[in-house]
């Protein structure tokens, strides 16, 4: 099937392209529009659909795209006898212009909104600021701004050399061109997405936070594809500025950027296909019914705006009939050869522990301190669990040790070296796996998948990712789920399998928050067995309420009260403390525990 | 530089400040209360000014016709957020898209209703001397009007039965709907007034620049990079960020020409949020 699909998609290209020349002039010109249409939808397809990136922005790359194709094309022509060196510049312009701005939204880490946003916003004053130039002092070069009559007089497609006559394309040729161009852009596309880079950024989306534990710089990540799906919006407005020869500041409109939404959505948000359909559709429709004036066109716009998010929020394309296809299925696809059920004594590709410190670390909310001074070492090896009542600060104190929060005072040294300041993905980079305490897996994606993801991140090899993944699976013993759909595990198999995304990295100190939450006996003691035997490997912290299982354990213990280290001690020796059955585990005793 | 050149620089400067609080106020508190983002604030906005114009069109004077219209923007308001928003409670991106498409259709309507032109409202006012320099007597309407926003903003949230529990509905909406604040009708009332700050918003712009339908797109994106970079705090938050944006804004403006003011305007408020990306009055991580 995977062969298949790249033949198919070779001839119907083909058949476009055949097609395009039977095509009348007139028809010629529209569907050379759809296709540059179908280009900028795809660009917020990767950004939104596959990445996540609620960006408004489109509009604003197309139409930088367009007004750097137009100056570069107006002052080069002459020199150089033709403009695909224009477009190149259009391209470069716009995803250097995106680079620009996602560099601030992403490692200033706003929020999602935030970056809808600023996309918008920003979008909007370059409709201001570009509608403002009109006076011939407005130039670059010999290419007009023009303020709101927009700029004209922009060659159209040209091939040449310096010094011959320029011919510029055909309307046909400019059909085929472009159609091409679209489909190898959609292609691309659908190629990355099964590569590991294109599997990161679905995991991302679907969840981002554990993608980030994971080791992966999700602002990177986010960067890059944003700078991307730029670029292609750069593409597409160089092709449109080339199309009509003219460029004005309706493309950084509130109308156009709602217009690549509304194709998105119509075509679904996910489907690279859905992108070209949706311009297609609703640039035909909005023609139609629209009228002469156009003056009905943004009542249409907005109507279907609103009817698709209140009643087809997916997307026509899906909704009618999965024409679409999900990301998903084309992420079940990695290496998958048979699973041997073999259990594996030891955890496998551990390369020796760390130690893990807190040096006089704190943490305040507003008035509260949730972490007031605590100072802990952990060993290179074995285990040590950390105990306390609700309100203890457990919990802030593990979000102080994995980076998810920083510290207001102290300092957090892994394996002696100060990570105070260093981000979640950083410190598992160094040697930190993470397992939270409500689980945080990718459901939409197979238990086979998931570990492949967790060993990818410091694997960097497909291959070698998989074996460990495998190996992995092996030592949890959860191989016969392997290409189950992780949300559909059970709540013990989902814990163990957090459990071994947290060893992907090869981690020399993994932390594990409540890992037998919602577990039955005999899956408690199974996951004792595990802590205990990567407590031979890594330095291991759990936090855990269930006394059952620390018991099992038989490991260190370090209490937690009113956010400071309360006792330290065999779970024996705390029991016979008096004080801490005063606070906490005397209740339970006579509660009956 | 001249003592009455200050004056009026200063002046200049506190008509753009009190400019982006008049066109963020409302923004801010739908956001701030509702944790909702009005992509047609814009056109509530155009709504406030249009409905001023109906209003001294119909006799009003400018004066009473300028409260009216936030009354009827508030109301217009009210009938959004049962019809509309309500239905998209905890999706925020699709809350955005809706709101996106009731401005298109907000826009075009009033052209069909009033037509593409440009039209203008008169003022009473005329402008006084300060020493060589002219000020025209509506900035100081305006001034007034940014300290008076805010102020019943404030009076508002903390002096009213409403004001205190949606200030909990915002805060705790579980706890606030156990001890038995309604908060689905709290939202509807947080939506309502800020709809009537916005169309207050609106009216006070009417005599200021042309009333045309696409007037709306010419400051929303002031008044949300406004609104994002006060961050949770409404009443401070609005008046922080318009201070330092609108004082940017205005230095630049002076400097070279007023677009652009609002490009470093916008671009000092993304680099602002590299810094502070829960805003002025966010907590710090």
């Amino acid at each position: 099937m995977r062969g298949a699909r790249p033949l198919a998609a070779a001839v119907a290209l083909a058949a476009l392209v055949g097609a395009s020349a039977l095509l009348p002039e007139f028809q010629a010109l529209q569907w050379t529009l759809w296709a540059i249409d179908g280009l900028l939808a795809l660009s917020l397809t990767l950004v939104w659909g596959r990445a996540g990136i609620f960006s408004f922005g489109q509009a604003a790359f197309f139409g930088v795209g367009g007004y750097a194709y137009g100056i570069a094309a107006i002052d080069l022509i002459d020199r150089t006898g033709e403009t695909f060196s224009a477009v190149a510049i259009a391209v470069a312009a716009a995803a250097a212009f995106a680079g620009l701005l996602g560099y601030f939204m992403f490692y200033g880490n706003v929020g999602d909104v935030y970056v809808a946003i600023i996309t918008l916003a920003t979008t909007l004053v370059l409709l201001t600021v570009m509608s403002s130039t009109a006076g011939p002092q407005y130039h670059v070069g010999r290419a007009q701004l023009g303020g709101y009559n927009g700029m004209t007089g922009i060659p159209p497609l040209t091939y040449g050399r310096p010094g011959q006559l320029a011919t510029p394309l055909s309307n046909r040729q400019l059909l085929a061109m472009w159609v091409v161009v679209a489909a190898l852009v959609a292609l691309g596309l659908h190629a990355l997405s099964g590569r590991p880079f294109g599997r990161v950024v679905a995991a991302m989306r679907a969840n981002e936070e554990r993608t980030l534990l994971l080791g992966y710089d999700v602002r990177r990540v986010k960067l890059a594809v944003f700078v991307l799906g730029g670029a292609i919006a750069g593409l597409a407005g160089a092709g449109y500025a080339a199309w009509g020869l003219f460029v004005n500041p309706v493309v950084f409109g509130l109308q156009q950027a709602a217009l690549v939404v509304i194709w998105v959505l119509v075509g679904g948000r996910t489907s690279l296909l859905g992108a070209f359909v949706g311009a297609a559709a609703v640039q035909q429709l909005s023609a139609s019914l629209g009228g002469g004036q156009g003056q009905a066109t943004p009542l249409i716009l907005g109507g279907v705006l609103i009817a698709v998010v209140l009643l087809v929020p997916s997307g026509l394309v899906p909704a009618v009939g999965g024409l679409a296809r999900r990301l998903l299925p084309a992420l079940r696809q990695p290496p998958a050869p048979q699973i041997s059920p073999r259990r594996a004594a030891a955890p496998p590709g551990l390369r020796g522990g760390a130690t893990l410190e807190a040096v006089d670390v704190a943490k305040r909310f507003g008035g509260l301190a949730a972490v007031d001074g605590v100072t802990l070492s952990f060993p290179a090896t074995g285990v040590t669990c950390l105990i306390g009542p609700n309100g203890a600060g457990k919990s802030t104190l593990f979000a102080l040790l994995t980076g998810r929060e920083r510290p207001n005072a102290g300092r957090i040294l892994l394996d002696g070296e100060d990570v105070t300041r260093a981000s979640a993905h950083r410190r598992a980079r160094r040697g930190l796996g993470v397992k939270l305490q409500v689980p945080s897996i990718y459901v939409d994606l197979t238990t086979l998948e998931n570990l492949w993801l967790a060993a990818y991140a410091e694997a960097r090899d497909p291959g070698r990712a998989a074996e460990r993944a495998l190996a992995l699976l092996g030592w949890l013993g959860i191989a016969a789920r392997a290409h189950d759909l992780a949300g559909t595990l059970s709540h013990g198999e989902q814990q163990w399998l957090e459990i071994g995304m947290a060893l992907g990295g090869s981690p020399r100190v993994v932390l594990l928050d409540e890992p037998t939450a919602g577990m039955s006996r005999e899956e408690t003691a199974r996951t004792a067995e595990l802590v205990a035997e990567l407590g031979r490997h890594a330095s291991v912290v759990v936090v855990e309420h269930d006394m059952e299982f620390v018991r099992r354990l038989d490991v260190p213990v370090t209490m937690l009260h009113e956010g400071r280290v309360f006792a330290r001690g065999s779970l024996a020796e705390l029991r016979a403390d008096e004080r801490v059955l005063d606070i906490y585990l005397g209740r339970r005793e006579h509660a009956g525990a | 530089m001249h003592p009455d050149q200050l004056a009026s620089l200063a002046l200049t400067l506190l008509t753009t400040v009190a400019l982006l609080v008049v066109i963020s106020v409302g923004l801010a508190v739908i956001f701030g209360m509702m944790r909702i983002i009005n992509l047609a604030h814009g056109e509530f906005l155009m709504l406030g000014a249009f409905a001023t114009l109906s209003g001294v069109r119909a006799g009003l004077s400018l004066w009473l016709a300028m409260p009216v219209a936030a009354l009827v923007v508030g109301a217009f308001g009210l009938v959004v957020e049962r019809l509309l928003i309500r239905r998209l409670y905890g999706r925020l991106a699709d809350t955005m898209l809706a709101t996106w498409g009731l401005s298109l259709i907000l826009v075009q309507a009033v052209v069909l209703l009033y037509g593409p032109a440009t039209n203008g409202i008169p003022t009473p006012l005329s402008s006084f001397e300060l020493g060589r320099y002219s000020v025209s007597e509506y900035s100081l309407v305006l001034i007034g009007a940014g300290l008076l926003l805010p102020t019943l903003v404030w009076l508002v949230l903390t002096r009213t039965r409403y004001g205190v529990m949606a200030r909990a509905a915002t805060q705790l909406p579980e706890m606030a709907a156990a001890v038995g604040v309604n908060t689905s009708r709290m939202n509807m009332w947080s939506f309502a007034f800020g709809s009537a700050l916005a169309g207050a918003g609106g009216a006070l712009l009417a005599p200021l620049a042309g009333v045309v339908p696409s007037m709306g797109q010419a400051y929303i994106a002031r008044a949300f990079m406004t609104v994002i970079v006060g961050g949770p705090q409404v009443i401070t938050g609005t008046v922080a960020a318009s201070g330092v944006l609108g004082g940017i804004e205005h230095a630049v403006s002076y400097l070279t020409t007023p677009f652009l003011g609002q490009g470093a305007l916008l671009f000092a408020a993304v680099v602002l949020l590299r810094v502070l990306p829960r805003g002025l009055t966010g907590r710090r991580r």
